[in-house]
């Protein structure tokens, strides 16, 4: 049975969504335990008006929030009863498999940072996040690429970029059921030597000492094609990538809509692609997805959209359940040894 | 006349004891010619009825509605269970079919209220009775009103009103009428738990009052019963342990449980703690000697204790503590209007 502890307080929308998406899953998930850490009044309020099964929720009380606005370590410093914190607490203190949270970033990261080890080589965790793409993947047919990192580690040696390449190949064989992925370094060129110093180093050990299906570098275009499964890049550049990526989608929905309003012929042309982009809307629904996993701790940690409601919660419940099911953790410390070992063989 | 006694147990069986699906035409073929041995209860509802058939002073009646001619196949059902019983009334539909009376074949209340008010009328008054059902149907309404009509809150002018409401044939009119001018008054009916198979939410069954408990297991049931008074800690665990041994349960799902029904406001932290303690205090002897398979005594009590301080000593939300007079005619009514919409779904 896989114990999923989640943050009840944290996201736009907590406690109600939160409640809500942990009530779908325990009707969804028969051998997982969700365990709601928040207020336990409001939780008690919210829980028996909606269908859920009893027997497989479990209440923790907290009696703090970390608000999504306030800084991080300062939040926590100031807080020691909020609902990340316990909630992390309880995962390291073996009463949880894995944790969601809809709520702060940084404080989520780093409440898990705080209390959870670093997987053996792993020097630095990375956020990862998914990208709609137009090639599709994996025998879900999954249509997200992975990216990573997207904010947890801005500035990564080339063997931090090794790591998040080994860590993003495990989530994407195990979570998106693609048996070999294709991981790729994010550069300015595709040419081996193009890049910084770290992305260059970083490309001959994943040719040299990893069995990867690394592909090599990959450009910013090659991001929403589909190109890789698996992109690779340091904190900095996966953060602005990713910025920009959410600037330019939300873009192209305002100027739809500047169409719709401006001339009568282009509304007659959305109107008769609404269909398709409905369909479209609903493929690359973030939501769908569940959320960014933080890869490199010894749980797996699953950070939904603050904006979740309970269907994105459900489904980042499902994606961790599966992850703590799959040990993921496991296979990420496997890949790892493996590299280590390989390193340790080629310097002899 | 039958010997008085000390509290009668009334039970469904359709969803409250037995898995039953009927939901489609084909569930109800399968349900009808399922073998004693096919047929399946839920976990440890076996234990509970089996516990109540042989306490002293109890008795259990048996109301369902699956039609007379699966008598057989029931009562060996019952029988591989263990189960005695002092009375079980079955539907007689085919009557209802050759008379051409089509609505009776899916009505609750004009069949079963009467075969309740019959079983007191023709026994040795009990002064306690529990009744068991579920939330597929109207056993909510039906026992409400049996209780009402039984305390004298309901007068039988009333009644008249309800059943037409719930569209009875002029002849169960007069018939229903005619027990509820006969049976022996009095406030009896101390317990109404409603099997949750639908999973519907507990909050709708809040304007019941606090007699009515909504229940997602036997688990739960066996709390209440419990907290009741009627059951000891060690028929309690046999309760438990025959939830653990069908391996849809664990300790955990139980403890769950068990804080489920604390959230709800429908069992008291002095009530767990003092079943905790007694739990501990349970020496392993007679039937349980042979189970070394099941948890420790300890373990157990500690499970429960623990659900309790997650809580915090966060308070419930209020849950009614005195019934309010209930509007029949509103909820058949409501009733109805729900089952044609379910129907109209599919679900139904």
């Amino acid at each position: 049975m896989q114990r999923i502890v989640v943050d009840a307080m944290g996201g736009d929308h907590a406690p109600e969504q939160i409640v809500a998406g942990a009530a779908e899953a325990s009707l969804a998930l028969p051998d997982a335990e969700i365990i709601l850490v928040g207020d336990a009044e409001v939780i008690g309020a919210t829980l028996p008006r909606l269908r859920h099964d009893g027997s497989r929720v479990r209440v923790h009380h907290a009696g703090q929030v970390v608000d999504m606005d306030e800084k991080p370590a300062e939040a926590l410093a100031a807080k020691p009863d909020a609902s990340i914190v316990v909630a992390a607490a309880l995962v390291a203190a073996g009463e949880g498999d894995a944790l969601v949270s809809a709520g702060n970033t940084g404080a989520s990261v780093l409440a898990c940072a705080r209390t959870w080890k670093l997987i053996p080589g792993v020097r630095r965790a990375a956020l990862a996040s998914v990208y709609p793409t137009e090639l599709r993947r994996g025998e879900k047919n999954d249509p997200f690429s992975l990216i990573l990192d997207v904010g947890a580690t801005i500035d990564a040696s080339a063997d931090d970029l090794v790591t998040f390449a080994i860590m993003g190949a495990a989530y994407a064989t195990l979570i998106s059921r693609n048996r070999r992925p294709r991981v790729a370094l994010l550069s300015n060129g595709t040419e081996a030597a193009k890049g910084p110093a770290a992305v260059v180093e970083a490309h001959q050990i994943l040719l040299a000492a990893t069995e990867l299906n690394f592909i090599g570098n990959v450009e910013g275009l090659d991001i929403p094609r589909g190109v890789a499964d698996v992109i690779v890049c340091n904190g900095f550049v996966g953060n602005v990538v990713l910025k920009m990526l959410e600037g330019v989608s939300e873009t192209v929905v305002r100027l739809a809509r500047y169409a719709h309003k401006e001339k009568l012929a282009w509304r007659i042309g959305l109107m008769a692609l609404s269909s398709a982009l409905t369909q479209l809307k609903s493929v690359t629904d973030w939501q769908q997805y569940g959320g960014a996993p933080l890869l490199g701790l010894d749980h797996p940690f699953i950070k939904a959209h603050g904006r979740s409601n309970a269907h994105a919660i459900t489904n980042a419940i499902k994606v961790a359940a599966k992850a703590a099911s799959g040990d993921l953790c496991g296979h990420i410390a496997r890949g790892l040894a493996d590299l280590s070992n390989r390193r340790a063989s080629a310097a002899l | 006349m039958k010997p008085a006694s000390r509290h009668v147990f009334r039970w469904d069986l359709d969803k409250t004891y037995l898995r039953t699906e009927f939901d489609s035409f084909g569930d109800l073929v399968k349900s009808a010619i399922e073998t004693a041995a096919d047929k399946q209860a839920y976990p440890g509802a076996t234990a509970l009825l089996r516990t109540l058939s042989t306490g002293d002073g109890y008795r259990v009646c048996i109301v369902s509605g699956s039609p007379t001619q699966m008598r057989t196949v029931l009562a060996a059902k019952l029988a591989l269970d263990g189960v005695a019983y002092d009375e079980f009334v079955l539907k007689d539909n085919l009557r209802n079919i050759l008379r051409g009376r089509f609505r009776a074949l899916r009505a609750q209340i004009p069949y079963k209220l009467p075969a309740l008010l019959s079983s007191r009328c023709n026994a040795a008054p009990a002064p306690a009775e529990t009744l068991f059902g579920d939330d597929a149907e109207a056993d909510a309404i039906v026992y409400c009103l049996y209780a009402d009509l039984v305390a004298g809150v309901v007068e039988v002018e009333t009644l008249e009103r309800i059943l037409h409401s719930a569209r009875a044939y002029p002849d169960e009119v007069s018939r229903t009428l005619d027990f509820a001018r006969r049976v022996p008054r009095g406030d009896v009916v101390r317990r109404i738990i409603i099997h949750l198979d639908r999973r519907s939410p507990p909050m709708g069954f809040r304007k019941y009052g606090p007699r009515l408990v909504p229940v997602f297991n036997y688990f739960q049931a066996a709390l209440v019963l419990y907290a009741d008074g009627v059951l000891d800690a060690r028929q309690l665990l046999f309760v438990a342990f025959e939830m653990l041994d069908s391996g849809q349960y664990r300790l955990a799902t139980l403890a769950n449980s068990l804080q489920d029904l604390m959230r709800r406001n429908r069992l008291g932290a002095d009530t767990v703690l003092r079943l905790a303690a007694e739990v501990s205090a349970q020496t392993v002897g007679g039937v349980l000697a042979a189970r070394p398979d099941l948890p420790p005594f300890d373990a157990i009590a500690r499970a429960f204790t623990d659900r309790v301080r997650e809580l915090r000593g966060a308070p419930p939300p209020p849950w009614p503590t005195e019934t309010a007079a209930l509007d029949y005619v509103a909820l058949v009514d409501q009733e109805h209007d729900s089952r044609r919409d379910r129907r109209r779904r599919g679900a139904d």
